[in-house]
Order: structure tokens, then C-alpha cells, then sequence
């Protein structure tokens, strides 16, 4: 061959020509024939495993008994990784006492030791895979290896770690993602961070809250965010501590964690979160008050309709729709608010909650018994216009704010 | 005259190698890439997201033009996909057919008001609609401008996410297709500001209520050519040019965008022929200007399915309009050519982009006419040209087959034997007279161009509906 090609060196581009031409077709037949054999192959190698699903599937039971010996299929790379495979589904798809059974298996086969061992000892994707498997296993003992995963330098390797400890959905390995977070700060994205605390961290959401004391000021951020998600209402004391914190993320985090409380000082709190300098605070404390559906929240959400940021002023007056036998009495505090941009939202959110008939019908009904200021109301709803004055007003009772639900 | 026709010829023979070990050398970075990226999707898969509250919401904007047969399927198939924090905006670009009145009849809709702020120019917005059966979907009802633009410009205004995702009315999407082209932004937030995704060819495959049942190759050579093209074009060209940050195009089927840059940028430029590589170009230089780090990355996953044309006609017309598009966006971004300013994209990308991909038409003419000359002339070496035409038919066949190796190596969409043989077989047939018909169509483009016709020609098309196999 290499004589063949050196008979083409005299020719000059000719020759190169050609050389180039033998190159190209070879390349063109190694391709076609390296696809249509891996074809083949592939076919070959589903097949084969096709066989072996279905006869592991038919004794299955014996399987994970125990009663085959773990040797007639643990030394085979392919039996293992099927075996593997069909614990694991049935596992995230099982009641109780099936998972304790399957976890069981995994432990006695030496499944997860396995997956221990190359999450240790294994470089690159074989490592992650190791690690998102150990994960799903949600055998404590991987804990260790996922933590040292977490201490990886590669990024890739620290994800899959995490993503490992958010299958493991336990406290425990929440401590492990907090340990770390703490001593070696945000090395990872937000979002698979907080997912996997949200994850770990939901049935003991308290184990957050040292980190927020203590952490730097992306920590802080972070684990506020997860805090906003999954507090609890037993949590409200707690998180009245960080209302005026300095940073703005954890105020936010605090006024969408309070969407629960229950005491009159949480509400006064996230009345107070209401009113913050830093608009998405606001924006929070706005739709948690919304959440609570309690009538002492209207005040702060009629404030809201006032707000400078249009954003918060939906999201108030949207709130504000979850009264309905308040209808008119909030109509007409919207509107003693002399604040145009503030009734236009009300009355935007009014609309696309199809509640303008029903405050119509109930303002013409008022007409039996206040005629003029229910036609000015319902004037005002019609033109959507503030009216110069409306008498009266003042005079009205205020709403029933005082009541507790 | 014969020293120039040397000259020419050489020069012609160097484009040609050049061109080809180009591609040689992003057919190599593509599969590396592919790899890593089969490596990375087995320790992450794109299922945990779904579950996530945190998830960052993503608006829809897909605009239909007299799209009424299709219009219900499509929108109840985005409807259906899957991702925690989903808006859907339907802009319904002044159609002239029933595509409102489906919407209305299907989602069962009401006039409503809602924050939209005209921060990108677009033609007036007549009302706004949000169903009743499901109120992440908003319709916005406009005048039409005669772009997609324009209206993708309108629905940009009235999206709330930060996140906002451009998809053709037309097209199938695969079910985990956002969970997929958000993955890249989740793991990098910061620096990821748009992702592309890759678009495969829907012809002959089987559907079912707008879904993708069963992926078939077409049965028209024509339509099979586009899937080697295709596989090309994505599976080797944006694989590797996002590998190297330099992807310049995102296509208007399917793309994932930072709503605050696409806004900053003045969204979508209504008059551009090729929107969706004016708004690619536009972003890096806003964003290279502000000396931002950022990424714009590619997802090589098959998750969106478009029909292609069918018939020459419609399909020459098609190039015709894509090389109207890029000469458009190319020459608005002239002076980013050679400036330091422009980094990778301006001494790099760009110049690629008008060398290979504006001026081969031009280039290949140019070659035919030396060749003619040559040959009147009497001075054409047979044999060099011979061996010039073999060595060019062999060399891009490799690059073709290399891209259907990429499929099979990585996503083996093609399961049938049948397909996967016309599939290879089909590298080596659309060299002639395809290729050389896609030259004259693409300088039917340029001159349509300088002639001043930019009218937006759309393709014919069947439509979404439920196809079986033969």
C-alpha cells in the first residue's frame, strides 16, 4: 500500500489528488461498513438481552430471594446491569414493605457496595453514573461516597453527587449537602442545589436554619430560597428572626414562607414585608397575604393596589378577587384610594376572573338602599374613571378586618 | 486568459479542500461532543426537573397564520408538555381563516386584559384571550405585519417568564422537549442566554393526534436528501459550532431564549427575511459589546419534528429564501467582520459564514464557468478534473455518512433496516443534480435579494394530522 501511494509522490497535485481520492473512498467503505456491522451487532446484542430481561422476569421472585445463588449472574456485566436495572424501577415504583424487600437485595447482592466502590474509585462519566445510581439505591451507606463526589473538582462529577443525595430524599443526606455547602460555599447552579435541599430537607425543614444564621451571603440566598418553599407554619417564630434581614433574597424567602401564619404577628410581619423598599419582597409578601384568604389581609392588599410596581399591584388586586362577600365594600375602598393605576388593576383582575357581573348585580341591588352612591359605583364601574368625590364614603363602616378566620 | 483559468482553477480546487476539511474537522468535534453529551444525559437525565418547584417558568410564543387546520392539535400538544412552570401564547397573526374561531371553540376563550408592555416594535394588538379550560394558555389577537417576526414580537411583549421559547405552530414537539432544551440554562444560569434545538424532518414518519407515534424516513428521495442535509447541518455543523461558542443561528422551529436579552435587543427584527439568524447575530453583538460572558449552547437530543417540502418548487423557493435571509443578516452585520471588538464571532464565525456558506453558490458558478472556459480554451486537464470531481464526490460523502453515523452512534431515531440502507444510500445520490440545483436556487435568492424582492414566500405544507405507514 505505502509503495502504491509512493508512486503518486512524482505526479505533484495529481498525485495528491489521488491520494486523496483513496483516502476518501477508503474512509467512505470503513463508515458504511462500521455502521451496517454495529447495526448488526446491536441487533444481535438487544436480542440476547431481550432473552435474559424475560428470563430473569420469570424468576424474578427468586431472584430477590435470594434462592438463585447472586454468582450465577453477578459476574456477568450485562445480567448485573439488567438485574440492577429492573430493582431500581421496581424500587421507586414500590409500596413500603417492597422497597425494605428490594433494598434488601441490593444490600445482599452487593449491588450498592458495588456502586460504593465505583463511586470512589472511578474517574469521569463512569463516576457520575456510579453516583446517580447509588443515589437511587437510597441506601444511607452511599452517603459517604456521594459526600466525597460532592468534593470533586470536576462540576459535571459534583452535580451528578447532589443529583445522587436528592434521590436519597432523607435528612441525613440534607446535612451532608448543608456540611458541604457550609465549608466549601455555592460550588454548584442554584437550582440542582436547591432542588436537592428541597428534596432532603422537606420532612426536617429546621436543619436549614443554622445556615442562614451562619452561612455567606450566597449560602444565605440559596437556602432561603429552599426555606421559602418548604416551611412549615410550626416554623413562623423562627422565621420572624430574618424579616429584616439585610439581604433582600431572604426577606423575600421569609415574606413566601410566611404564607402560612397563623399569628397576628406574622401577619403584622408580612404586612410589614409588604411595604419593603425592595419590590420583589413586596411582590412575595403580596401573594402569601393573598394565600391566607383571611379578611385582616385586605388592608395590606388594598395598600398593595397602590404600589409603585405594577407587578404587585396585580398580584394585590388578583388577591383581593378571593373575596367575594366582600365584593362591594373592597369596590369602594379601591376606589376612596384615588389611585387610578390601582383601580384599573382591580378592575383588570376583576375581569379576567369573570366577577364583574356578580359586583354589578350586587351594586344594583345597594340601590335599594343607597341609590346614589351605588350608581356612582356603578358609574365608576362602567367608565373605569375615578369620580371627582364620593360622597359618603367616609362614613362607611370599615371592613371586618379585625376577625380572624 | 489560460494563466488565469490556472489560477481560477487552483484557487477553485483550495476553496474545495478548504471547505471539505472544515467540515472534516467538525464531523471530529461533533462526535466527541455527542459523546459526552450520551455520558452526561446517563448521570443527568432531564426527568428530575419535571418534579422541581424551582423550576424557572418558560413562555411559549407560537405564532399561526391561517393555520386553522392544525391550530387545535398543535396548541393542545404544548399544552401537554412537560414542565412544571408552562405558559402557552398563541399570536394569532391577523389569519384570515378560522384559526381564532378553532381556539375560541377548543379552549373555550375570553377577552381579557393583561400587563403587555410594547417594548418591541410590532403591529397592533387587538385583544387578548385566555382559556377558560386552561389558563396558561393566552391567545393574542393582532393585526399582521407579513412576518413571523413581528408577531413573535407581539407575543414577546406580553410573555411573563424569563424564559421565553419560539415555536413553529407546525411543528412536533417531543413531550420532554422543554425539559431537554432547559437543561443546559439550569446547569449554567448565568452564562446561557439562548439554546437551539435540534429540528429533524417529520415527512413519513407516523403521527397521531400531532404526536410523533412512529419516526419513518419519507418516501420522496427529495424529502430524503433534506433528512442527509439536515443531519448534516445539526448533527455536525451547530454540534460543533456550539461546542466552540460560536453558533450564529438558532432555528425559528424551535429555540430557547432570555426573554430580557431577546427585549434588550429590540426582540425579533420584523423586516429581516432570515429572523432567526438576524436575532442570533444582533445578540452576540449586543452581548460581546457589553463584554458579557456568555454561552449559546445547542441540544443535539431530537425533540422538535418540522415538515419539509416536498415538491422542487416549493423547496427552491425555500433556499431561495434562506440565502436571501443570510445575505440580509450578513451584511447588516458587516462591520463586525475582522474587529477584535466581535472576539470568535467576528474573525471566525462570520467570515465562515460568508466563504462557505454565502459565497459557495457563487464560487461554484465561478468553477463551472473556468471549467467551461478551460475546456473551449483547450487547456483542461482531463484527468485533473477527473480526479478533482472524484476526490470532491468522495470527500463529501464521507462527511454525509459521517453525519448519519452521528445518528446512529447517538440517537438511532432510524430503527428500520430499510430506512437506515436509503438513508446511507442517499449520501452518495444527492450530489447530482441536487447540489448543483441548490446552487441555482440559492442565486435565484441573491438576485431576488438585489432586486429588491424580500417577500417572505412561505412553503407549502401539508399540515399536522394523524399519518400511518404504508
Amino acid at each position: 500500500m505505502a509503495t502504491a501511494l509512493a508512486r503518486f509522490s512524482g505526479w505533484g497535485t495529481a498525485g495528491l489528488l489521488v491520494k486523496a481520492i483513496v483516502a476518501a473512498v477508503i474512509a467512505d467503505a470503513l463508515l458504511l461498513g462500521f455502521i451496517l456491522l454495529r447495526r448488526a451487532y446491536r441487533n444481535r446484542y438487544f436480542a440476547e438481552r431481550d432473552a435474559r430481561v424475560f428470563e430473569f422476569r420469570r424468576n424474578w421472585k427468586a431472584l430477590i430471594s435470594g434462592q438463585i445463588p447472586y454468582g450465577t449472574w453477578r459476574t456477568n456485566h450485562v445480567a448485573r446491569q439488567i438485574v440492577e436495572d429492573m430493582a431500581l424501577d421496581a424500587y421507586e415504583a414500590a409500596g413500603p414493605e417492597e422497597s425494605l424487600r428490594l433494598l434488601n437485595f441490593l444490600r445482599a447482592s452487593g449491588l450498592v457496595a458495588k456502586r460504593i466502590f465505583e463511586a470512589r474509585n472511578h474517574r469521569g462519566w463512569r463516576r457520575r453514573q456510579a453516583l446517580v445510581l447509588l443515589g437511587r439505591t437510597r441506601a444511607s451507606e452511599g452517603i459517604p461516597a456521594l459526600g466525597e463526589g460532592l468534593r470533586d473538582k470536576d462540576q459535571e462529577t459534583r452535580l451528578a453527587a447532589l443529583r445522587g443525595l436528592g434521590r436519597m430524599a432523607s435528612p441525613q443526606a440534607g446535612q451532608e449537602i448543608l456540611h458541604w455547602v457550609g465549608e466549601s460555599g455555592v460550588r454548584v447552579p442554584a437550582l440542582p442545589l436547591q432542588s436537592a435541599l428541597i428534596q432532603c430537607c422537606a420532612e426536617r425543614p429546621g436543619l436549614l436554619l443554622p445556615y442562614i444564621r451562619h452561612g455567606d451571603k450566597a449560602v444565605r440566598e440559596i437556602i432561603g430560597r429552599v426555606l421559602g418553599e418548604i416551611a412549615t407554619p410550626a416554623m413562623g417564630e423562627d422565621l420572624l428572626e430574618f424579616a429584616g434581614d439585610d439581604l433582600d433574597e431572604l426577606r423575600a424567602a421569609v415574606a413566601r414562607a410566611l404564607s402560612h401564619a397563623r399569628s397576628d404577628l406574622e401577619l403584622e410581619t408580612l404586612g410589614e414585608l409588604a411595604r419593603d423598599a425592595v419590590w420583589f419582597v413586596r411582590l412575595r409578601a403580596v401573594v402569601s397575604l393573598g394565600k391566607l384568604q383571611a379578611p385582616s389581609a385586605i388592608p395590606f392588599l388594598l395598600r398593595g393596589l397602590t404600589d409603585s410596581n405594577r407587578l404587585v399591584r396585580l398580584r394585590a388586586a388578583e388577591a383581593l378577587m378571593n373575596f367575594q362577600t366582600e365584593m362591594t365594600a373592597v369596590f369602594r375602598q379601591a376606589i376612596a384610594l384615588q389611585d387610578l393605576y390601582g383601580l384599573h388593576a382591580y378592575l383588570t383582575a376583576l375581569e379576567n376572573a369573570g366577577l364583574e357581573k356578580q359586583l354589578e348585580a350586587e351594586l344594583e341591588s345597594a340601590r335599594w338602599t343607597d341609590k346614589e352612591e351605588a350608581e356612582k359605583l356603578l358609574n365608576v364601574l362602567h367608565t373605569r374613571k375615578l369620580p371627582v368625590e364620593l360622597p359618603g364614603l367616609a362614613q362607611h363602616a370599615p371592613l371586618r378586618t379585625a376577625a380572624r378566620p | 486568459m489560460i494563466h488565469f483559468l490556472e489560477i481560477a482553477n487552483r484557487m477553485l480546487f483550495h476553496y474545495y479542500l478548504a471547505c471539505n476539511l472544515a467540515y472534516l474537522v467538525m464531523l471530529i468535534i461533533a462526535l466527541k461532543t455527542s459523546a459526552e453529551h450520551q455520558h452526561g444525559l446517563r448521570s443527568s437525565p432531564a426527568g428530575w426537573l419535571k418534579d422541581t418547584p424551582l423550576a424557572p417558568p418558560v413562555t411559549i410564543l407560537t405564532p399561526a397564520h391561517n393555520e386553522e387546520k392544525s391550530i387545535r392539535v398543535s396548541v393542545r400538544n404544548l399544552l401537554d408538555l412537560d414542565y412544571p412552570e408552562l405558559e402557552v401564547i398563541v399570536i394569532n397573526d391577523g389569519s384570515t381563516d378560522g384559526t381564532l374561531r378553532e381556539l375560541q371553540e377548543e379552549f373555550q376563550l375570553r377577552p381579557v386584559r393583561v400587563v403587555y408592555v410594547p417594548q418591541v416594535p410590532c403591529a397592533r394588538v387587538r385583544k387578548f384571550y385566555r382559556s377558560r379550560v386552561d389558563p396558561r394558555l393566552l391567545v393574542v389577537d393582532k393585526n399582521s405585519a407579513g412576518s413571523k417576526a413581528d408577531a413573535v414580537n407581539a407575543g414577546l411583549n406580553a410573555a411573563t417568564s424569563p424564559y421565553v421559547c419560539v415555536v413553529d405552530a407546525d411543528s412536533v414537539l417531543e413531550r420532554d422537549a422543554l425539559l431537554r432544551i432547559m437543561l443546559p440554562v439550569l446547569t449554567d444560569p448565568k452564562r446561557v442566554v439562548c439554546v437551539g434545538g435540534i429540528v429533524r424532518v417529520l415527512n413519513g414518519s407516523e403521527t397521531a393526534a400531532g404526536r410523533l407515534r412512529r419516526v419513518r424516513l419519507p418516501r420522496k428521495g427529495i424529502e430524503v436528501i433534506q433528512v442527509v442535509e439536515y443531519l448534516r447541518a445539526f448533527l455536525i455543523g451547530r454540534e460543533a459550532w456550539a461546542r466552540a461558542n460560536m453558533m450564529t443561528i438558532i432555528s425559528g422551529a424551535f429555540g430557547l431564549f432570555r426573554t430580557d436579552i431577546v427585549r434588550s435587543v429590540g426582540g425579533y427584527r420584523a423586516a429581516a427575511i432570515g429572523e432567526d439568524f438576524d436575532l442570533v447575530v444582533r445578540m452576540h453583538r449586543y452581548l460581546l459589546e457589553k463584554k458579557a460572558d456568555y454561552h449559546i449552547q445547542f441540544v443535539p437530543d431530537p425533540v422538535c419534528w418540522t415538515e419539509v417540502p416536498s415538491d422542487l418548487h416549493s423547496l427552491g423557493r425555500q433556499r431561495a429564501r434562506w440565502q436571501k435571509g443570510l445575505l440580509d443578516a450578513l451584511w447588516r452585520s458587516r462591520d463586525m467582520l475582522f474587529r477584535r471588538r466581535y472576539g470568535r464571532i467576528g474573525c471566525f464565525a462570520l467570515p465562515y459564514a460568508w466563504l462557505f456558506e454565502l459565497a459557495s453558490p457563487v464560487i461554484e458558478l465561478g468553477g463551472f464557468v473556468t471549467i467551461g472556459l478551460a475546456i473551449w480554451a483547450g487547456v483542461l486537464s482531463r484527468e485533473f478534473f477527473l480526479q478533482f470531481l472524484v476526490f470532491g464526490y468522495a470527500f463529501a460523502t464521507v462527511i454525509s455518512i459521517g453525519a448519519v453515523l452521528q445518528e446512529e452512534l447517538t440517537y438511532k431515531r432510524y430503527n428500520d433496516w430499510q430506512d437506515v440502507v436509503r438513508l446511507l444510500s442517499y449520501c452518495f445520490f444527492e450530489h447530482f443534480p441536487y447540489r448543483q440545483m441548490h446552487m441555482v436556487w440559492r442565486l435565484q435568492g441573491m438576485v431576488q435579494y438585489f432586486r429588491g424582492d424580500l417577500a417572505w414566500n412561505a412553503p407549502k405544507r401539508q399540515g399536522l394530522r394523524t399519518t400511518a405507514a404504508p
